[in-house]
């Protein structure tokens, strides 16, 4: 038989609401306070950096002041990004051992695929891409992360229902680095939203069932909606004392200069390679890479999964990573090597290119 | 040394099961905490490490340190009530060493107890480390590292 689960919906709120409603509902479920949950949840618009992330390295925090938007910290991990009314997100909060499954890859892979089929369902071609993303045609319609508090599992998502580009390109600092004439368009080419493949917007009721039932059926669980309850009212007052106060938002600081863009491009055999790398030097680690330039690749969504599959990656990794992209898909790339997209980043990385960034 | 599914436990430490985190009691009095390799196994490769400030008293089973994998964001649990003495620079330069070496350089923070003897009753250590690992393991439906 179906188990229980509750369906929340919290509506339009601001950034700390609903951060504060994370932490409340994480610790409750924890506690044995709370039934596992599928909450919906929508924000005015705000900034939410990663958990680990600094505000000063991310954003953007004057046009941020200027505009209105609030600046906040997630509790679950992953990169900064740009929250309006026209997106929409999702939360599943669960014990540790209510998927079973273990390790918390295998985690994520079911939930997105689950949120992807909910999304095929609306008619779009939606797909799991390792390592958190759902995307469409090699284009991101949803980014994803968690956190987990001893036996208890929270693991969100955003759907782009639609999205104002430009504004989250002012938001994002790294991304108004490279603000060039070409940024929006780069942008575009990268994220896709519902509004742009079905030509409106659907009425939010019909996403959030779409969801709901994606979950339901997946996960054999019955959904009944509810309210929050007592005690996590009480726990939500507590938790909002944290976390809508600048000691939280604050809580990790880093100097922008440790995050840098750097730049390359060269002509290859076969073809021309720019790249712009997004590279953390403190930990070694490419955060993000951008490819553009000259050169024949198809499929031609196989450069935009080239640059999920290098998110995040330790530069030692870098050649290895690139190799066993290749290997493990159909591409053609004409007369280019594919190890030059590798050597185009170390190349932007060299210590020639530092000292010119 | 214990072995259980692929995973490293020496069984000269000191356990929290249920957190899956590790204490090694030094000469000195101080102890050494990190994550087990079953710890990392489920977690994935580590890309962020935020340790609690030194001098913080952490309570046992609070969080005295904060990891990210994959987007994951999970905190780690003091195994006894105690001071921070110090936080890893090391693994703070490169979050992976706690994947590649758990119980050696990947140690997360030396904390001095308040009362390892009333505290440590809880951990598991020696003889029991194995079968209490099978049993979370068995319970967590984990394959093996």
């Amino acid at each position: 038989m179906a188990v229980a689960w509750r369906l929340l919906d919290t509506g339009l709120r601001r950034a700390a609401d609903n951060i504060a409603l994370n932490r409340t509902l994480l610790e409750s479920r924890a506690a044995g306070e709370s039934p596992n949950t599928l909450r919906f949840l929508r924000f005015t618009p705000c900034a939410l950096l990663g958990y680990h992330q600094s505000a000063a390295q991310e954003l953007d925090l004057e046009y941020c002041r200027d505009h209105g938007i609030e600046v906040q910290r997630r509790i679950t991990g992953g990169g900064a990004i740009y929250f309006d009314p026209g997106q929409l997100g999702w939360e599943l909060y669960f014990g540790r051992r209510d998927l079973g499954v273990a390790d918390m890859e295998s985690v994520s892979r079911r939930l997105c695929e689950l949120a992807a089929g909910a999304l095929r369902r609306l008619g779009l071609d939606a797909r799991f891409r390792p390592r958190n993303d759902i995307e469409v045609g090699g284009r991101k319609i949803s980014g994803t992360g968690g956190v987990s508090e001893g036996e208890a599992l929270l693991f969100q998502g955003t759907l782009l229902l639609d999205c104002d580009v430009e504004k989250m390109l002012r938001v994002l600092r790294i991304s108004a680095q490279k603000l060039s004439d070409k940024a929006v368009a780069s942008a575009r080419e990268r994220i896709v939203t519902v509004r742009e493949l079905i030509g409106q917007l659907p009425p939010l009721s019909e996403v959030q069932q779409a969801l709901a039932e994606a979950f339901a059926q997946g996960l054999d669980i019955a959904l009944a909606p509810d309210e929050l309850s007592a005690t996590e009212q009480a726990r939500f007052v507590a938790a909002l004392e944290e976390i809508a106060q600048p000691g939280w938002i604050d809580l990790v600081a880093k100097p922008p200069a440790d995050r840098s863009l750097r730049h390359a491009t060269q002509k290859f055999p076969g073809g021309l390679i720019s790249v712009s790398v997004d590279f953390d030097a403190v930990v070694g680690r490419i955060k993000q890479v951008w490819f553009s330039g000259d050169f024949f690749v198809t499929p031609r969504r196989a450069v935009l999964d080239l640059e999920a599959a290098l998110r995040n990656v330790a530069l030692e990794h870098l050649e290895d990573t690139v190799a066993q992209f290749f290997a493990a898909r159909e591409v053609d790339c004409l007369q280019l090597d594919p190890a030059s997209f590798a050597r185009i980043v170390r190349q932007a990385l060299a210590p020639a290119a530092l000292a010119a960034s | 040394m214990a072995t259980v599914r692929g995973c490293n436990l020496p069984d000269d430490l000191y356990y929290n099961v249920e957190n899956n985190v590790w204490a090694r009691k030094e000469a000195d009095g101080t102890i050494t905490v990190g994550m087990t390799s079953y710890a990392c196994s489920l977690a994935g490769e580590i890309v962020s490490y935020t340790p609690k400030k030194v001098g913080k008293e952490i309570e046992q089973n609070k969080s005295v340190c904060t990891v990210e994998s994959g987007k994951w964001v999970g905190p780690v649990k003091a195994p006894v009530t105690g001071e921070v003495l110090a936080t890893n620079p090391d693994v703070a330069a490169k979050p992976g060493a706690i994947n590649a070496d758990p119980y050696g350089s990947g140690w997360l923070v030396k904390m001095k107890p308040s009362s390892w003897d009333g505290d440590s009753g809880a951990l598991v250590t020696g003889g029991g480390v194995a079968s209490a690992f099978e049993a979370k393991m068995n319970a967590d439906g984990f394959g093996g590292c």
